[in-house]
């Protein structure tokens, strides 16, 4: 099987790609945020958005692409109602970027064939004699990645929009609700399929098992797979025949005179950040495990930049732990001096709830940091044991006082329970033997 | 400011100034037809018209066009809005060939008559603005080159039309037939007229994204001028020819240059305009502005294609031949061709500009009678703007002006510069006016 | 031009032709396609397309936000439902 993606994502500027409307106001009323430019009125001309091209620059430049001098425009004409021009401005062969990769976390690596900045379509509300239509989207800035057919298997598809998911994540680009994409999708000896309009990751997973399904089915009883576009229905989780003969039709591209050339070179873009290959790096730098880092990272920019920091001069392993708890109660805003007490207060394997995070924010003491020796804890536990000679016989069968061991003596010195329950588990080990 | 402009603020029209001028040009209006329509929106200040294809807030706005019937911009076009806030009197639209199609202005409903004979076209796209010129003493009219649109009413009605370099000139607001041809210009009485209305509507503007920050050069006329032996034929090479012996008396110097391929400029300046103009024309569908098509429950498809049905026949045709032309398996036959011819010529003239201006015929035929014109084929009337598309499709500033009358019908030639030498083409064109008079028919609004 | 072509192109132009303007067309179609041959003819060297006769200079649109003040007089040129612009089915 052969499965290539082309991915729309919508850009969070402020401004519509050519015109200085609001980009995003989902809780206003239609068509308040409209001008003539993005309704599509004669004499309106469009100006393109600085921003939403720096976005592309960095999206390019994230999955390796070979950046054009000068990008440029293209008019691609078709009719529909909710196409106020009826072409929509977009790019081809001068796109931002071209023949890029990116690497999955099993290493391989999805071709990346274009990356191109282009302009949304209006919502259209379909009735059954008519349509209703808010051009309030019309003209919002989409980044469409186009991607070789280089995936085979739903894994890989997964892994595919997680990585690229974590990429976008650090230029400033959520996709989680905001993904788009078309599949094409062929099997062994069949023609190639294409699915249009699913929306969000989920849909994308699912609609790509419906579709090898059927294409595989009909294989198997040595059916003709057709050349065809499809789309996803998601209630009932099925792709569905779309009638429409996309031969007949003729873009007809040009360039879009009414824009010029853009020299992309001259845009101040910063360094793109591949959390994916961070992970890879700091994993076997600071031998820790890649799943964890990558686990951390991958959608927390306030993450990477503690690590970062933190990366060299503390564990890796507790690092990682610390970030941890930061997540876990939610305090990922922490600056980098509190964060060091924490990682401090971790290589103590003291007991870190929420309340110790916020003695450490306030600066306030949160106990002795004075690591306390695994010898010191064995003490205790052996002397709590011979006041208990029960526990011997009780030990694998019973949880309850094993929990109960393991909380008194955690609480007693401030220590992980955790680490006391392993602690406990080496000195019973050692005692039986 | 001097010329006309100057005179009329000097004379100081007077209370009922304005509803006279009105009452005056919809009487003449109804038999020349000069106007798409007449809105004063002001009073107090200059005239000044647009042409049918300029936005003008709350004004009727259709390209003489019956698919944008009843299409009411809520924006000025970028020239209309400078002189609007410079107290410029707004007056009406004027007629025009149908989206700017046309060299004879017959592709209207009602196309506008020539002042000088009713029986004789007054060129085209631009024919109501070269017509209201013509018939009014003191107004400016804003009108719109793509090939020739400019030059030709004005040198069939006798006017100064002037057509800056490609990007002085904001395009906001006007409704596009090639985007990277279309020119807002000027045409007036008088070149000084026209030097300082260009000096008020030119200039860079953010919603224009081709519009350029340069200052077109400060200039005197230049004395070197230079013919370009191809394009010296036809009816009207004879007038030429003694008009280039009364300069010389003026003590320019003429050469002659041959340029190379100039002739395929039409065919290149064609292939560029139709397939752009088909892209411009997608946008009519008939239901959010102008012309509204009823049934929406009949799909959009027929929906859009019945709606459609209202361009007229020369807008239709170049539909079809500019998607023809752009279509994947020809594109780069003809489009990307063109635009390469574009550049060599553009290329080929600036090393004759270097030296001099360029003198031509604006037209190579003396003025058409309407019925002759009607039974051209459409080859035939392409090639009618052969002296006028060289300047268009490279850019370069132009203006075309009276020479000599033949027949009581005026004659036209055009000085062209190289590009931003603006000034310098309507200085020439100044120096002329001083030796030569232009004849007009009526003077509406004289003071 | 084959009779399937030219009906072709008009269909992706969403054109309908009466019978009279389909014969003017037709008439002179073939005639201004081979006066566009011509241009081959010419030869353009290494020139590159000129997409606009001047040279242009960019412009980057800053990313703030400036409302149109006129959208009543958008919406009062179409047909709208509760504030939607009403189209065709689709």
């Amino acid at each position: 099987m052969k499965v290539g993606l082309e991915i729309h994502v919508s850009l969070p500027t402020r401004t519509k790609l050519f015109c200085s409307c609001k980009a995003r106001g989902d809780e206003d009323g239609p068509n308040s945020n409209v001008c003539p430019i993005c309704m599509g009125f004669p004499g309106s001309k469009p100006a393109l958005n600085g921003k939403a091209l720096e976005y592309a620059v960095m999206i390019a430049a994230a999955l390796d692409c070979k950046l054009s001098k000068l990008t440029s425009f293209v008019r691609k004409v078709y009719f529909y109602p909710d196409l106020p021009k009826s072409y929509q401005i977009t790019q081809l062969s001068d796109a931002v970027g071209k023949s890029g990769k990116l690497e999955l976390s099993t290493g391989k690596a999805i071709g990346i064939t274009r990356i191109q900045l282009e302009e949304d379509p209006a919502k259209i509300i379909r009735g059954d004699e008519y349509t209703l239509l808010d051009f309030n989207r019309s003209g919002r800035p989409l980044v469409e990645i186009v991607t070789d057919p280089d995936i085979r298997s739903e894994d890989e598809l997964r892994d595919f929009v997680a990585e690229l998911r974590g990429i976008l994540y650090h230029i400033g680009v959520d996709i989680n609700e905001e993904l788009k994409a078309d599949l094409n999708v062929s099997v062994d000896g069949g023609e190639r399929v294409e699915v249009k309009n699913v929306t969000g990751i989920k849909a994308l997973s699912d609609a790509l098992k419906y579709e090898l399904g059927r294409q595989n089915a009909l294989a198997g009883k040595g059916q003709e797979i057709k050349r065809e576009t499809r789309s996803f229905d998601e209630a009932s989780m099925k792709t569905i025949s779309s009638r429409e003969k996309e031969s007949d039709e003729e873009y007809g591209y040009i360039y879009e005179t009414d824009l010029t050339d853009y020299d992309i070179s001259r845009l101040h873009v910063p360094k793109p950040v591949i959390p994916g290959r961070i992970a890879k790096e700091y994993a076997k730098r600071y031998k820790a495990s890649e799943k964890a880092i990558r686990e951390q990272i991958m959608l927390s920019r306030e993450a990477l930049a503690l690590m970062d920091k933190a990366k060299g001069r503390h564990e890796m392993n507790e690092i990682i732990k610390g970030i941890e708890l930061l997540k876990r109660y939610g305090r990922l805003q922490m600056g980098y001096a509190s964060f060091e007490k924490l990682l401090e207060a971790v290589s103590t394997g003291m007991l870190i709830d929420e309340k110790t995070i916020g003695k450490i924010e306030k600066g306030e003491s949160v106990g002795s940091f004075k690591r306390i020796s695994d010898a010191e804890i064995d003490d205790s536990i052996r002397k709590m044991i011979m006041d208990n000679e029960k526990l011997l016989k009780e030990y694998g069968k019973n949880n309850k006082v094993f929990n109960f061991i393991v909380g008194k003596i955690s609480k007693e010195y401030g220590v992980d329970p955790r680490h006391v329950s392993d602690r406990l588990k080496a000195v019973l080990d050692e005692i039986a033997k | 400011m001097s010329g006309s402009i100057e005179e009329f603020h000097s004379k100081k029209a007077g209370d009922g100034y304005y509803e006279r001028l009105e009452a005056e040009l919809k009487k003449l209006n109804a038999e020349l037809h000069a106007f798409n329509n007449i809105t004063l929106l002001n009073t107090g200040g200059y005239p000044f018209s647009a042409k049918d294809n300029l936005c003008v807030e709350g004004v009727e706005t259709t390209a003489s066009s019956r698919i944008l019937k009843g299409y009411v911009p809520p924006f000025n076009a970028t020239a209309v809005e400078r002189l609007l806030k410079r107290k410029f009197t707004f007056i009406g639209k004027t007629n025009m060939d149908e989206f700017g199609f046309g060299t004879f202005g017959l592709n209207s409903d009602e196309p506008a008559r020539n002042p000088f004979n009713r029986e004789y076209v007054t060129g085209g796209s631009s024919s109501g603005a070269a017509v209201a010129t013509s018939v009014m003493k003191y107004h400016v009219a804003l009108a719109v080159s793509t090939g020739g649109s400019i030059s030709a009413p004005s040198s069939f009605c006798g006017v100064v039309g002037f057509t800056p370099t490609y990007g002085l000139v904001s395009r906001y607001g006007l409704l596009d037939y090639g985007n990277s041809l279309d020119k807002i210009g000027i045409i007036s009485r008088s070149a000084s007229d026209t030097a300082n209305v260009f000096d008020l509507i030119r200039g860079p503007d953010d919603k224009d994204s081709t519009s350029v920050s340069e200052a077109p050069k400060k200039e005197k006329a230049k004395k070197n001028l230079f013919v370009i032996k191809e394009l010296l034929k036809g009816e009207t090479q004879s007038y030429f020819e003694r008009f280039c012996d009364k300069l010389r008396g003026l003590g320019y110097a003429i050469g002659e240059v041959s340029v190379p391929d100039i002739e395929k400029a039409v065919q290149a300046y064609y292939i560029i305009s139709m397939a752009e103009a088909s892209t411009n024309l997608a946008k009519y569908t008939g239901f959010k502005y102008g012309y509204k098509n009823s049934g929406f429950e009949k799909g959009y498809n027929e929906f859009f294609t019945e709606a459609r049905s209202n361009f007229g026949v020369e807008a239709k045709r170049r539909i079809v031949l500019g998607t023809f032309v752009r279509s994947s398996s020809v594109r780069s036959k003809y489009y990307d061709k063109a635009m390469k011819v574009r550049a060599l010529l553009t290329s080929r003239l600036s090393k004759t500009l270097e030296k001099g201006n360029i003198i031509i015929p604006a037209m190579p035929i003396l003025t058409p009678k309407i019925e002759e014109a009607r039974q051209m084929d459409s080859v035939s009337v392409y090639k009618m703007d052969i002296s006028t598309i060289p300047p268009n499709l490279c850019g370069l500033p132009h203006v075309c002006f009276p020479y000599d009358y033949a027949g009581g019908m005026p004659i036209g030639a055009q000085i062209i510069g190289s590009h931003f030498s603006d000034n310098g083409v309507l200085e020439f064109v100044q120096e002329w006016e001083k030796t030569f008079k232009y004849k007009f028919k009526y003077d509406v609004g004289a003071l | 031009m084959e009779e399937r072509e030219f009906d072709r192109l008009v269909a992706i132009c969403r054109l309908k032709l009466s019978a009279k303007e389909r014969e003017d067309i037709r008439k002179d179609i073939d005639d201004i396609i081979s006066y566009f041959d011509e241009v081959s003819k010419v030869d353009t060297g290494r020139e590159k397309e000129a997409y606009h006769p001047v040279e242009m200079q960019e412009k980057l649109r800053e990313d703030k936000v400036v409302p149109f003040g006129n959208v009543q007089g958008l919406l009062s040129n179409t047909k709208t439902y509760r504030f939607y612009v009403v189209g065709p089915k689709v």
